[in-house]
């Protein structure tokens, strides 16, 4: 059986606006990353993958089953949404269990996986706990739980990362690399340095069109050569905005510490840098928009 | 997967407030209509009243019909319960004269005038016997009487009556049906004996308690029961836990009808638990009165007469709330229950039963009317337990629709009302 996911020219539309422009993508086993400022399309594509959407046009296959039938991609696939909660007032563990039942686990197994699945999301001193009495961060920990309860070989979370503090944020992303030895797991994030340190694929989004397929390394070796740093004033820091794509910055005293793009060596002090995937997402969404003059 | 499900449905309705504020309701209403009800003595011989009894001596038929006729002739305004549902008629010039003529050939009446003037006189008697309140509020109405005209056959009456009941439309009080049951005499002790007989032996005590109850639950359950279902509908949106439901695999028809069996059976578990109470009481009275009863009337009744109104008005509660996503099936369960309280009000006493959402036997009395009725009931409960299941098959296809993204007629709804406004 397929294990990949096959998209091709999926355009998708929310009554006149476009939100996916000829998508088409091939998503292998292993960690996959959308990227893309907000309002992209990642949200959108998602849900397509997820049937929680009817795609407009175009075809969209998950493992070798077409999301037409919707009952057989339900079963292969777990889908962590963007914005959601559980009913308030079950606890961690009676919410888990109804989900459990819905995904058609018996008794026993609901009993061991969620036992399980509650320790490695570091939830299982608060499994009495009522989900209205969780915090923001502990219910994404649930919602990726969830998530990955029935085991599916698809895995969605859509910005799963967001609201959680760095401990967590790390232990997550491992917990996503783990999962993803031997499944797909989609992840959308406008958070660069998510996607740096767990993805082999990525693709980004702009405008619901895809700007960039491929690995990491190949992104990054876009904006080889092309990332200088330099020390400069503040008042200097003005001009070079106005010429270059400015990337981060440093405040050292009266003076800046500025990363920046630029096809050559712009002036004397500018010393070449090694470029990080943050460079070449920032390059990519400026080549696209054009690099301001 | 369907019993775990029903099961855990089963214990989410239970800790839901609106649950219980229903099971309060449904408790309040027992006790305060049904909570000290006497259950009935066997007569006793010179009793100073054993109460009324439609009587179908021609005669008395005629006179009583005809009297209701004039009166509502002279006051212009009928009352009519076309499908069930009451209905106030008023006639152009020309059905108006034809009801004219038939009052004319049949009492020989001759104008609005001459039947004003009965009227009247018939008031004023009320009056002075006393009947009549000092403030002319009623107290003890006897009903207006009058003779046919001589030589009118009871056939032919009945030709006149049809006539004037189709012009009215249907469900006039001229109809067949209604007109043979408009005659009321008072009961004589061997009269009250009968009925009595016929409570005990017929229907064994408790059937006729048990009608008794369905006619006040009926009421409540003509409306309480969308509130469960609306809140349920909700929920999942309101919790933002659609999209994990959504994407499970459980199919679409596994997750609405084991929601939907939940509540009907939760529903239907407090109003048997509360007809315990009258049955207990029969069972006291059957014992001392050494007559034997039904026990299992009551669970019957609750699943014949009083479970197809659970199951309709949860099924459109569920149906329209998964439809639109709104609480909109309040609105509309409280204008058919309004409807069907207030259109049933003519019709309390039992054995016509109409195609009433809530069908109404306000006595443990009038096993007669029953039997009578019973193809109608029976009609009835039928007709609104298949829409039961209809409604329910329809939820399913929306709700599986839902999952995919389309029927999105919430937003629809929305979207007009934003740009309504800004308009
Ligand atoms: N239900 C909807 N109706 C109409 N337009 C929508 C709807 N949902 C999304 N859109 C539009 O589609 C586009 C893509 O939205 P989407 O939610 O997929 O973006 P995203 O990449 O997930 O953004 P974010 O990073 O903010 O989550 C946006 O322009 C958005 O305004
Ligand atoms: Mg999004």
């Amino acid at each position: 059986m397929s294990t990949t996911i096959k998209i091709k020219h999926l355009n998708q539309y929310y009554g006149r606006k476009q939100a996916l422009k000829d998508v088409s993508l091939t998503i292998r086993t292993g960690m996959f990353g959308l990227l893309g400022r907000n309002g992209a399309g990642k949200t959108t594509l998602m849900k397509v993958i997820a049937t929680l959407l009817p795609k407009s046009e175009g075809t969209v296959s998950v493992c070798g089953r077409s999301t037409q039938s919707a009952g057989e991609v339900r079963k292969i696939v777990g889908y962590l949404p963007q914005e959601f909660s559980m009913y308030p007032n079950m606890t961690v563990y009676e919410a888990m269990d109804y989900l459990g039942v819905l995904s058609g686990l018996g008794k026993a197994e609901r009993r061991e996986r969620i036992k399980e699945l509650l320790e490695r999301v570091n939830l299982t001193d608060d499994r009495r706990k009522k989900v209205k009495a969780l915090s923001g961060g502990m219910k994404r920990r649930l919602g990726i739980a969830q998530a990955i309860l029935h085991d599916p070989k698809v895995l969605i979370v859509d910005e799963p990362t967001a609201g959680l503090d760095p401990e967590e944020r790390v232990r997550f992303r491992n917990l996503l690399c783990e999962i993803a030895e031997d499944r797909i797991v989609i992840l959308s994030t406008h958070i660069v340095g998510d996607i740096e340190a767990t993805c082999e694929d990525i693709a980004v989004l702009d405008e619901g069109s895809v700007i960039y397929q491929g690995t990491v390394p190949d992104l990054v070796s876009m904006t080889e050569g092309k990332v200088y740093s330099a020390q400069i004033s503040k008042r200097e820091l003005e001009l070079l905005k106005k010429d270059y794509i400015v990337t981060s910055m440093l405040t050292l005293g009266n003076n800046v510490m500025a990363r920046f793009l630029a096809e050559e060596k712009p002036f004397s002090s500018a010393k070449l840098c090694e470029a990080g995937v943050e460079d070449a997402y920032m390059y990519l969404m400026h080549m696209e928009r054009g690099i301001p003059e | 997967m369907f019993g775990r499900l029903f099961v855990k449905e089963c214990k989410q309705t239970v800790k839901s407030l609106v649950y219980w504020v229903i099971v309060l309701i449904l408790i309040f209403d027992f006790t305060s209509q049904l909570g000290d009800t006497e259950i009935a003595r066997k007569p006793e011989p010179g009793q100073e009243e054993y109460g009324y009894k439609s009587s179908h001596d021609p005669e008395l038929i005629m006179k009583s019909v005809l009297g209701e006729l004039t009166e509502e002739y002279y006051r212009e305004s009928y009352t009519t319960y076309p499908i069930g549902f009451y209905k106030n008629v008023t006639l152009n010039e020309e059905d108006d004269r034809r009801i004219a003529g038939i009052l004319k050939e049949a009492a020989g009446i001759d104008g609005r005038e001459a039947a004003g003037q009965m009227v009247e006189d018939w008031y004023a008697l009320q009056q002075e016997t006393g009947t009549l309140g000092a403030a002319g509020e009623e107290i003890h109405r006897e009903p207006l009487k009058v003779d046919p005209a001589e030589g009118l056959t009871y056939e032919r009456f009945g030709e006149l009556m049809d006539e004037a009941d189709e012009i009215l439309g249907g469900g006039s009080d001229y109809c067949k049906e209604y007109r043979e049951n408009s005659a009321k005499v008072a009961m004589t002790y061997e009269d009250a004996l009968e009925e009595y007989k016929t409570l005990t032996e017929k229907d064994r005590l408790t059937g006729g308690y048990a009608r008794l109850f369905s006619d006040y639950m009926v009421i409540f359950l003509g409306i309480l029961p969308v509130f469960l279902s609306v809140t349920r509908g909700l929920r999942d949106r309101r919790a933002m836990m659609q999209e994990l439901i959504y994407t499970r695999r459980c199919s679409s028809f596994t997750i609405v009808v084991s929601r939907y069996l939940a509540m009907t059976v939760m529903l239907v578990l407090p109003v048997l638990i509360i007809s315990l109470v009258p049955y207990l009481n029969c069972v006291e009275y059957a014992q001392r009165a050494q007559i034997s009863i039904d026990n299992l009337a009551f669970v019957k009744y609750t699943f014949g007469w009083l479970f197809p109104t659970i199951m309709v008005v949860t099924a459109a509660g569920m149906f329209l709330t998964e439809l639109t996503d709104t609480a909109v099936a309040v609105l509309v369960q409280g204008a058919w229950w309004f409807v069907t309280v207030f259109g049933g009000i003519g019709r309390l006493g039992g054995g016509m039963y109409g195609w009433s959402l809530a069908p109404r036997h306000n006595t443990e009395l009038n096993w007669q009317g029953f039997h009578d009725g019973f193809a109608q009931l029976a009609a009835n409960r039928l007709f609104y337990t298949a829409a039961a299941l209809i409604l329910t098959g329809l939820s399913v296809l929306v709700y599986s629709q839902k999952r995919k993204g389309r029927l999105k007629i919430r937003g629809k709804i929305l979207a007009n009302r934003k740009s309504k406004s800004e308009a």
